[in-house]
C-alpha cells in the first residue's frame, strides 16, 4: 500500500474533525443563503473549496462550520448577522440528513461516525457575535454553537486579538466572567485569533480544555495568529488541542512576507485586505502577476505538527483548515479533499497509525466530552452569570 | 346613603327588618352558600380545565429583582407558583418585554436576553413550571401538576426583518409574535414581506398576535395565516374605547377566522370589576363565539386589575361570576382551556403540513418590499 492509501485505510476508521470551515460565510457572500443555488450536495469546485462529495473524498467526519460573522460589525448587528448564520447551518442540516448529522455532544460525534455520516457542530468567530451579553452567549449554545473563538481580527471591550494593537491587556475581569460562563455551559473556548496575553489568561481562568480551532506554531512561523511556544507547553496540563491550520500566509514565512506585501497594496487601491469582491480581486490578481506568490505545501504543514507535537506532545493535536474562509491554500490541501495527502506526508515522517487517530479523530472528541463534564460539575454548584461588562470592568 | 339603604332592602338583606326574622334568615343564609358554591364549582372545572393564560409579564417585572423565589411565593410579583395553583393556571403565555421605541437589531439581542431569563426561571422553578411548546407537551405538563409556559408573544421588531432570525427564536422556543410595530405590519396592514412573514411563521408553528394591530394587517393576516390567529390582550372595544381593544366587526371576522380573543383583567382594557371583565367576556362570546374567547391575565405588565383579580390567583372568582351568569360548563371549558389548545393543535397541524409544501424561505425585505 502506498502512504496515500494507508491514510485513506486510516480515515475510513477515524476521519478527521475539522475545527473551522466557513461555508455559512462564502454561501452568505455569494448566494445570500439561497442553499439550493449553491447545492453541496454537487461539485461545487468553481465557487467553494467545500462540497458534500468532496467533504467524503477528504475523509472528514466532523465539522465545526463557523458561524462567522464580521468583526466591523457593531454590537446588535453582530449577533443578528450570527443568528443568520446559525439559521444557514440549521438549513444545511435539514437539507442533507443522510451526510451531515447534526451534533452537539462527544456522543453524537462517535454516533455520526458509526453512521458514515459527517458530525455537524458550530463555532462561533469572535467574542463580538455576543455583544457583551452573557445571556445571548447562552443563546448561541442553546441553538447549537460549541465553541466561541474570543475574538476576531479585532480587539474587544473585553478580550485583545493577536492582530490589534494590545487593549485591555489579555482578558480584562468581564472576559475572565465570558470564560467561566462558557466553562458553565459547556462551549469551548477557542483561542485561535486572539493574543498570546488573552491566550494566557483564558488558560489560566478556564475549568475545561480550550481549543485552538485553526492555528499553527508561532516557532515555525512567526505570525501573530500562530500559538507561541509557551502556551503549547501549557496544553498537557490544560488538556485541550490545538488544530492546526493550512492558510499559507500564517504557515510560510515567505508567505506571511508576501501577504504583508500585498496587504498592503489592497490599502494603497481603498480596498480593505480581507476583501473578496469581484473588483478587490482583481487588484489582488494584478500583484500576484508581478509578484508571485510563494507557494505553501503540504510539507510545511507537516512541518508544524511536528513541531507541535513535540511541545504540546500527540494528546494536544488536531486539525482546522479553514476551507472557504482563506483565498489561498496549500499546494496538495487545495480545498477540503486534500486530508489524506496530510496523513500520507505524516505517514511518511513516521507518525503511527495510533498517533494519526488521535489527530484526526480522538483529540477533538476527546475535548468536547471534558468540555460537557465540567459544564455538568459546575451547574451543579452554580446558577448562570448574567454579569455584566459595565459591572465588572468599571 | 340612602339610595344604598334601598339597594340592601331591595336585595332583603335588610338587618333591621327584626319583625320578619324568617324571611330575613333565608336570603342571608341562601345567598352565602350560594356564592360560595359557585366558587366551589368553579374550582372543580378549574381543576378539570384550568387556565390557559394569554399574557404574562412576569419576565419585565423579574428583571430588576435582584432575587426572588417564585417557588415559596414571591409578593414582588403578582405571579408565583402558588398562586399559579391557587387560581388554576395551567398554561401561561410569557411575553418577551422590550422597551418601548427599541428597534432594529437592539431589538434581537434584548429579546435573546428576554428568552434566556425565561428558559432561566422555568428551569429553576422545576416543580412548578416546564417550557412547552406543542399541545401534546402543554397538556403532560398540566397533567403532571405544573404549569406550561410558552415563550411569546415577542415584539416583530425582535426579528431584525430577517426570518432566519424568526427560525432562531423559533429554535429557541418562541411560540407567539406580534405583528405591530415594524414596516411590514403597520397601520396600512401587512406588506408582501410581512406576509412571508407569517406564512413562515405559519410553517415553524409561531402563532400571530395581533392585539395592537391596525384593523388592515388583522383582516390580512386572518386571510392568509394558515393557522388560527390570536389577540393575546384584547377586550370588546364596544364597551371600553382602548385602542388594543376589538370593535365588533373585527370581532365578528376573528370569529369567522376561527380566531382567539383573550380578554385581558386589567382595568384599562375591561373596568375595576369582576362583572366588568364578564361583560367583555359576555360579547366577545356573542360576537366571535364560544369557541374563539380566551383570557389573559396580563398580570406583571404594569397595569391595574380589577379588584378580585389583583393576581393570578382569581380566576375562580372570575369563572363563578361567569357561572352566575349561566354560562355553560362546556363554554367555561372551552374559554379557559380548551380554546387554546385548539388553536396550538391547529397550528401544529398547520406546520406539518406546509413543512411538507414549503422549504424554508429566503426571502429578504429588500427583495419583497423594495
Amino acid at each position: 500500500m502506498t502512504s496515500l492509501e494507508t491514510a485513506r485505510d486510516l480515515l475510513r476508521e477515524f476521519p478527521v474533525v475539522d475545527g473551522h470551515n466557513d461555508l455559512p460565510w462564502a454561501l452568505r457572500e455569494q448566494v445570500r443563503y439561497d442553499i439550493a443555488a449553491r447545492d453541496i450536495a454537487a461539485d461545487q469546485s468553481a465557487h467553494l473549496h467545500t462540497d458534500i462529495p468532496r467533504l467524503r473524498a477528504g475523509g472528514v467526519g466532523a465539522q465545526f462550520w463557523s458561524v462567522y460573522v464580521r468583526s466591523d460589525y457593531a454590537g446588535d448587528q453582530a449577533v443578528s448577522a450570527t443568528l443568520e448564520q446559525i439559521d444557514c447551518v440549521r438549513q444545511l442540516l435539514a437539507r442533507h440528513p443522510a451526510d451531515l448529522r447534526p451534533a452537539l455532544t462527544a456522543a453524537d460525534m462517535e454516533a455520526a461516525r458509526a453512521e458514515g455520516r459527517i458530525a455537524s457542530l458550530m463555532g462561533a468567530e469572535g467574542g463580538h457575535s455576543i455583544a457583551e451579553s452573557l445571556a445571548t452567549l447562552r443563546a448561541l449554545y442553546a441553538l447549537g454553537v460549541r465553541y466561541m473563538t474570543l475574538t476576531h481580527n479585532d480587539n474587544i471591550a473585553w478580550a485583545d486579538s493577536a492582530t490589534d494593537e494590545p487593549g485591555v491587556g489579555g482578558l480584562s475581569a468581564f472576559g475572565r466572567e465570558v470564560v467561566r460562563e462558557m466553562n458553565r455551559e459547556g462551549m469551548l473556548v477557542d483561542l485561535s485569533h486572539v493574543a498570546a496575553t488573552t491566550m494566557r489568561d483564558a488558560l489560566d481562568t478556564t475549568a475545561a480544555p480550550v481549543i485552538f480551532s485553526h492555528s499553527s506554531s508561532r516557532a515555525v512561523c512567526d505570525h501573530p495568529r500562530n500559538i507561541p511556544d509557551d502556551v503549547l507547553e501549557r496544553l498537557p496540563a490544560n488538556g485541550g488541542v490545538a488544530m492546526v491550520t493550512f492558510v499559507p500566509k500564517f504557515v510560510l514565512q515567505a508567505a506571511v512576507d508576501w501577504t504583508a506585501a500585498a496587504d498592503e497594496n489592497m490599502r494603497a487601491h481603498g480596498f480593505h485586505h480581507l476583501d473578496t469582491t469581484a473588483e478587490a480581486m482583481k487588484v489582488h490578481r494584478a500583484f500576484e502577476e508581478s509578484n508571485p506568490r510563494p507557494v505553501a505545501t503540504v510539507a510545511t504543514v507537516a512541518d508544524h505538527l511536528d513541531h507541535m507535537r513535540e511541545v504540546a506532545g500527540i494528546d494536544h493535536l488536531g486539525i482546522g483548515g479553514d476551507y472557504d474562509g482563506t483565498a489561498f491554500t496549500p499546494e496538495g490541501l487545495n480545498d477540503v479533499t486534500g486530508y489524506p495527502n496530510l496523513i500520507a506526508e505524516l505517514l511518511d515522517r513516521g507518525w503511527s497509525r495510533t498517533d494519526l487517530a488521535k489527530l484526526t479523530w480522538r483529540n477533538a472528541v476527546r475535548v468536547l466530552g471534558a468540555a460537557e463534564d465540567v459544564a455538568r460539575d459546575l451547574q451543579a454548584t452554580r446558577g448562570p452569570s448574567n454579569a455584566t461588562l459595565a459591572e465588572l470592568d468599571a | 346613603m340612602a339610595e344604598l339603604k334601598y339597594d340592601a332592602g331591595a336585595e332583603g338583606g335588610a338587618t333591621d327588618d327584626l319583625p320578619a326574622p324568617v324571611i330575613g334568615e333565608h336570603p342571608g343564609p341562601a345567598r352565602e352558600p350560594a356564592a360560595a358554591d359557585l366558587l366551589a364549582r368553579a374550582r372543580a372545572l378549574l381543576d378539570a380545565h384550568p387556565v390557559a393564560d394569554g399574557h404574562s409579564g412576569l419576565s419585565r417585572a423579574l428583571r430588576p429583582l435582584s432575587w426572588f423565589d417564585l417557588e415559596l411565593g414571591e409578593s414582588a410579583v403578582d405571579t408565583d407558583v402558588p398562586r399559579l395553583r391557587e387560581g388554576r393556571v395551567g398554561a401561561l403565555f410569557w411575553a418577551l418585554h422590550l422597551p418601548d421605541g427599541m428597534t432594529g437589531d437592539r431589538a434581537v439581542g434584548a429579546t435573546l436576553d428576554q428568552l434566556d431569563l425565561v428558559r432561566t426561571v422555568v428551569r429553576a422553578h422545576p416543580d412548578g413550571l416546564r417550557l412547552a411548546g406543542a399541545p401534546g407537551p402543554v397538556t403532560d405538563v398540566r397533567h403532571s401538576g405544573r404549569t406550561a409556559v410558552l415563550p411569546g408573544p415577542a415584539a416583530a421588531v425582535a426579528l431584525g426583518d430577517s426570518l432566519g432570525i424568526l427560525r432562531c427564536l423559533h429554535g429557541l422556543g418562541l411560540r407567539a409574535l406580534t405583528l405591530t410595530g415594524v414596516s411590514w405590519a403597520g397601520e396600512t396592514g401587512l406588506t408582501r414581506f410581512g406576509e412571508e412573514v407569517l406564512r413562515e411563521m405559519n410553517r415553524l408553528g409561531v402563532l400571530a398576535d395581533l392585539s395592537g394591530a391596525g384593523p388592515d394587517t388583522v383582516r390580512r393576516a386572518c386571510a392568509v395565516s394558515k393557522a388560527p390567529v390570536l389577540c393575546t390582550r384584547s377586550a370588546a372595544r364596544a364597551l371600553r374605547p382602548h385602542p388594543a381593544n376589538l370593535p365588533d366587526d373585527l370581532l365578528t371576522a376573528l370569529g369567522a377566522a376561527k380566531g382567539l380573543c383573550m380578554v385581558p383583567l386589567t382595568a384599562e382594557q375591561t373596568g375595576p370589576s369582576v362583572r366588568d371583565v364578564a361583560d367583555h367576556l359576555d360579547h366577545v362570546r356573542a360576537l366571535a363565539g364560544a369557541d374563539c374567547v380566551g383570557l389573559s391575565g396580563t398580570y406583571d405588565t404594569g397595569s391595574a386589575h380589577p379588584q378580585d383579580l389583583a393576581d393570578v390567583s382569581g380566576y375562580p372568582r372570575l369563572v363563578a361570576e361567569l357561572l352566575r351568569r349561566d354560562w355553560s360548563e362546556t363554554d367555561i371549558a372551552q374559554l379557559t382551556w380548551g380554546n387554546v389548545q385548539r388553536v396550538l393543535r391547529e397550528a401544529d397541524f398547520a406546520a406539518r403540513e406546509a413543512q411538507r409544501r414549503r422549504a424554508p424561505s429566503t426571502a429578504t425585505i429588500t427583495d419583497l418590499d423594495g
